[in-house]
């Protein structure tokens, strides 16, 4: 298998605080990988660089053999990556359907026609995605309404639209109950089945990481400290000390 | 150019300039602890010469027409329209917090139009102006009013005033503190409402005195509002929302390349303060001295 | 529902939400007025129409995209010249047009517009919010200044006179229907591409920029394309003004302009299509009845302004939508907002 995505001494810091240090990362085509950490650990950091939210001050992430450094993230999410922010982050006037839609007009580069029908073009698309997160039935409310579970099934549904290769979530169960979690989390484990997705997800929920991550990634304080197969993982001193807090960088 | 004209020019810059200073320091504070825009802030100025040219009146007719009557006149406008402002806030504009922002601008807006209107219900529609009999004095080959001086001194006093108050009183630092986190503040169990209104009590009152400061010079006449307002706009871009020190640099680049360009570009001596904003806005849209972190 | 929900009434409200009912509305309005006796409420109405374009325009980026532009009648204002002056040149000494002549003076006005709108929107795009009003009032002051100045080439402040139209347009309900039927026309393609995936991606940017942008969306391309649209509409509204009022001026470019077309959609509710010109009617009809009352014209619209910003910020398509939906109840379904 080859890997999609290969990330080499990436580095940020805010000002004087180092938030990655360093990190080299990959992962291969078609996987599905876990990254965890306590607190602060710089998950949401590290995916933030990768999508191009922030910039990087050193180091290089290569996407499917193409470097995608410091890209802006429109670029970046038109080469086929597509990520789920931890807090909702959708477009609350609009209902749900329209929501969906106008990601997969962008999917569809149709975003600049002034002159189709925007209810016309792209339908099959938007069905088939409401369908796969369950929303078809709600796709008329406003979204801004949406209890807290369906906003984030409806985060997941506008990422989707853009058919990636390769999809982040950033803690895609938080909020959720937990047959909402498992739904959701079989869901991306169908995804990851059917559609060869590649998918990189942080997690706090280690029952979730457990039974949903063929691979983990332990960072703390901005670096990569462990890598392996869940149960290598458990196993690993080091990790049980950084849980406990007794692991010093 | 030789050198006294220069001199006039800068001269006359500068009186410009700290106006514009007593005037945008209020606004500047206003939104920088409040993020409201008050758009009316020079139509309160406006209000703020009124009364004191009305004050000056009476105080003329009680004890004697006298220039040193502007001393109190000004005193008491500012007062009157401090207390306004307090008023003002409490009943008005506290309603459009946590309101979308083109709300807010157009509340502001609209007391443009209100009050400017009741401007003219209650002194009409003829000029006011104050001749306080001062002789032009004779400096550099030309004959300047020495009420500049006056000007002058009044705006740097005051800027050392506010400096003072931020950064030397226990109610300045608040609300420096304000300017970069409300939400701090409010949690350290400070009033956030008190704060509010004595923020922009304290920035109508600064208005009023600028208007009664500058009404000797200017005569106070409906509609300079609304060409004042913009500048004001132009001063608190340029130096930065809620910074004193970018108010008055700003103010006294604005007022100088004003004064210049009047010279060559009589018409369009605005166009360029609007220039100098815009170039502002593109390299560093904070301001000179503004924070960042905010928006 | 109920039967009686199926007259072509509700249907119509259906597909096109309170804009489809309000332009039905409008239009009977718009149709009958020259009926009236006298020339006052048709020249009132165009007045109306055209003002009200330019409000349409004005929402494009408001509404829509959510940004508020105090310096969009600068793009009102270089249409309005760009006509003047080609009218100018156009006319004969003795100050007459030809027809022809006429129509391609009109077709002056949006080009530059939108040659205006390209130029400061290539700046204004990349800031957002307060910045975003500041900057496009301070290129509307620097245009204005301009104009103002420019004496040898626009006649500063004595404006552009002499503007008469050919003698069928002279006579005002020829001009009203001519206008009429050009801002039927505009805002038709309007109305297609607030409804086309273009105009769903200005809500999105409305909506949550950031998230725009992680779709694949180019964030300043879009609002630049979107404002560069609604400059050539607020410039159309500019031409069809200068033969309308017979003169332009540089008042036309100023902030308080700009302040009308927000008015103006603040008053008919920004959320719908047809709220700026519902606003516009409400704004000029007001206007042109209580000047003839008194001159405290500016009291009485701040204090208007002053009521729907506290009570009604939704303006009256808003009140009138949520009625609807107070009795519809909760969990209608579609619920159509722009």
């Amino acid at each position: 298998m080859t890997a999609i995505l290969e990330v080499t001494n990436l580095h940020k810091h805010f000002g004087g605080i180092h938030v990655t240090r360093h990190v080299n990362f990959s992962l291969e085509e078609g996987e599905q990988s876990a990254i965890i950490g306590p607190n602060g650990a710089g998950k949401s950091t590290f995916m933030n660089l990768l999508t191009g939210y922030h910039r990087c001050d050193a180091g290089r992430v290569i996407f499917e053999g193409q470097d995608i450094t410091n890209r802006p993230p429109h670029r970046i999410a038109r080469m086929g990556i597509s990520r789920a922010f931890q807090v909702s982050s959708i477009f609350s006037k609009m209902t749900v359907a329209e929501n969906v839609r106008s990601a997969v007009h962008a999917q569809l580069r149709r975003s600049f026609s002034i002159f189709g029908a925007a209810g016309r073009i792209g339908v099959e698309d938007t069905d088939r995605v409401l369908a796969l997160c369950g929303l078809a039935a709600k796709r008329g409310l406003v979204a801004g309404e949406l209890a807290q579970g369906d906003k984030k099934r409806l985060e997941l549904a506008i990422a989707l639209a853009g058919k990636p290769r390769l999809l982040f979530l950033d803690e895609p169960t938080a909020g959720m109950s937990i047959d909402e979690a498992r739904g959701t989390m079989e869901l991306v484990d169908r995804l990851n089945r059917e559609l060869k997705l590649t998918v990189l997800f942080t997690e706090h929920d280690m029952g979730i990481v457990f039974n949903h991550a063929q691979r983990l990634t332990l960072m703390h304080r901005g670096e990569i400290v462990v890598q392996g197969t869940p149960a290598e993982v458990r196993a690993n001193t080091i990790a049980q000390q950084v849980y406990l807090g007794e692991h010093h960088v | 150019m030789d050198l006294s004209a220069f001199l006039i020019q800068l001269f006359s810059g500068l009186s410009r300039a700290m106006v514009l200073f007593l005037l945008s320091a209020g606004l500047s504070l206003i939104f920088g602890v409040m993020n409201i825009l008050n758009f009316a802030h020079a139509t309160l100025w406006l209000v703020g010469g009124y009364v004191t040219y009305s004050m000056f009146e009476f105080l003329g007719g009680q004890f004697g027409a006298s220039p040193w009557m502007l001393l109190p006149a000004i005193a008491g406008a500012t007062a009157a329209m401090a207390a306004a402002g307090f008023l003002l806030e409490r009943y008005l504009i506290r309603r459009t917090y946590g309101r979308d922002l083109p709300e807010q601008l157009l509340l502001t807006f609209a007391l443009v139009l209100i009050i400017g209107d009741l401007i003219k219900l209650v002194w009409g529609v003829e000029n006011r102006r104050i001749s306080l009999g001062i002789e032009p004095i004779e400096m550099l080959d030309t004959f300047v009013n020495p009420y500049h001086f006056v000007i002058i001194a009044t705006g740097v006093a005051v800027a050392f005033g506010l400096w003072f108050f931020l950064h030397r009183t226990r109610f300045g630092k608040i609300v420096r503190a304000a300017v970069y986190s409300r939400n701090m503040v409010s949690a350290l169990g400070i009033p956030i409402p008190m704060i509010y209104s004595g923020v922009f009590a304290l920035g109508v009152g600064l208005a009023a005195f600028a208007g009664g400061v500058f009404l000797p010079l200017l005569p106070m006449s409906l509609g300079v509002d609304h060409d004042i307002i913009v500048q004001c706009f132009a001063v608190v871009v340029i130096g930065g929302f809620g910074s004193m020190l970018g108010t008055f640099v700003a103010a006294v680049i604005v007022g100088v390349v004003y004064s210049f360009s009047i010279l060559f570009w009589p018409d369009g001596a605005l166009a360029m303060v609007f220039l100098i904003v815009i170039l502002v806005l593109i390299w560093r849209p904070w301001g000179l001295f503004g924070t960042e972190m905010r928006y | 529902m109920n039967a009686d929900n199926n007259n072509w009434w509700s249907r119509l409200y259906a597909k096109y939400g309170l804009s489809g009912p309000a332009a039905i509305v409008l239009l009977v309005f718009f149709l009958l007025v020259p009926l009236l006796p006298g020339k006052f409420w048709t020249i009132v109405s165009t007045e109306i129409l055209i003002l009200g374009l330019f409000a349409m325009s004005f929402n494009l980026l408001y509404g829509y995209m959510g940004q508020i532009s105090f310096g969009h009648a600068a793009f009102f204002g270089l249409g309005a010249y760009a006509t003047a002056m080609a009218f100018t040149r156009l006319k004969t000494a003795g100050g007459e047009i030809a027809t022809l002549d006429f129509f391609l003076s009109l077709l002056a006005g949006p080009p530059i517009a939108a040659l205006g709108a390209l130029i400061v929107g290539f700046f204004c795009v990349r800031l957002t919010g307060i910045y975003f009003a500041m900057l496009s009032l301070a290129f509307g002051e620097l245009l204005f200044y301009i104009v103002f100045s420019w004496y040898s080439f626009t006649k500063g402040d004595d404006g552009i006179q002499g503007l008469l139209p050919p003698p069928y347009f002279q006579d005002a309900a020829h001009y009203y229907y001519l206008t009429l039927a050009i801002v039927i026309g505009a805002l038709a393609v309007m109305w297609r591409i607030t409804e086309s995936p273009f105009g769903y991606i200005m809500r999105t940017l409305r909506d949550n920029q950031r998230r725009a942008a992680f779709l694949g969306i180019n964030v300043r391309l879009h609002m630049l394309v979107n404002f560069v649209i609604a400059g050539a509409f607020a410039g159309l509204a500019g031409a069809l003004w200068g033969p309308f009022s017979r003169s332009v001026s540089p008042g036309l470019l100023g902030w308080q302009e700009s302040g009308i077309a927000v008015f103006m959609t603040l008053i008919g509710g920004a959320g719908s299509f047809m709220g700026p010109l519902l606003g516009s009617v409400i704004y000029t009809f007001l206007q042109a009845v209580v000047t003839m009352f008194t001159s405290y014209w500016p009291l009485t619209i701040g204090t208007i302004i002053l009521l729907i910003v506290l009570f009604l910020p939704g303006g009256v398509l808003g009140m009138v939508e949520k009625g609807i939906k107070a009795r519809r109840g909760a969990g209608a379904g579609e619920e159509k907002q722009p």
